[in-house]
């Protein structure tokens, strides 16, 4: 091998394990990004409504969705206490003292709205105007 | 920098305006008041997990959530 063999290798392979390194590098960077926010430009509007409902939870109700599926709000005027459920209808329970269900509501924001939009709407109504959340809501059954 | 957040079939929309811009506050106020007049309710974060409803442009109020009309299900 005469010496401008060698420099034309060297020419080669370096830049080619440069950008080998950089492309390893950028992949774990994507994929340490994706494990701790979502890219609001390429998610889905699911996906942007799910953050922003999580952006807007206390960490005992982001706990509690995360485990079981819903989190618990308190009407601003009764002071009783609501579980909302994953889902869009009939997936709010009224909760008696003993923590029973005693009722079911259902209302939502108007027009089609991701889920995670739903359910926030549903909480910020419960917790900041009560009275009118359940004046346009809809009582659909009661356990004894 | 202070933020409008407005749901809307995309998830949400967000208007972002510098609070020390004042034609910029004065363009977000009449974005409050288009939308709450459109039926929007504002709502604004006063600690974590925990808001209030505001019926009046707060220029002070780092984001401002906006979400639809209530409806029976």
């Amino acid at each position: 091998m005469n010496a401008d063999t060698l420099l034309l290798g060297i020419g080669f392979s370096v830049p080619l394990t440069f950008g080998l390194l950089s492309a390893a590098f950028d992949v774990a960077a994507h994929r340490s990004r994706r494990r701790n926010s979502i890219p609001l430009a390429r998610s889905t509007p699911e996906d942007r409504a799910e953050a922003l409902l999580n952006e807007w939870l206390c960490p005992e109700q982001r706990a509690t969705l995360e485990r079981h599926g819903y989190f618990e709000v308190r009407g601003c005027h009764t002071g009783k206490r609501y579980r909302i459920r994953r889902g869009r209808n009939m997936n709010i329970e009224e909760l008696g003292k003993n923590g029973a269900q005693v009722a079911v509501w259902c209302f939502g924001p108007a027009g089609h709205l991701p889920l995670g939009d739903v359910m926030l709407t549903q909480k910020l109504a419960l917790e900041t105007n009560e009275q009118a959340a359940l004046g346009v809501a809809n009582r659909l059954r009661r356990r004894t | 920098m202070a933020v409008q957040i407005v749901m809307d079939l995309t998830g949400d929309t967000r208007h972002e305006f510098d609070t020390a811009d004042a034609m910029a506050v004065s363009q977000a106020e009449r974005r409050f008041k288009w939308l709450t007049g459109a039926g929007f309710t504002a709502a604004v974060r006063t600690a974590e997990g925990r808001s209030e409803l505001i019926r009046n442009f707060d220029p002070t109020a780092e984001e401002t959530l906006f979400f639809p009309r209530l409806q029976g299900g």
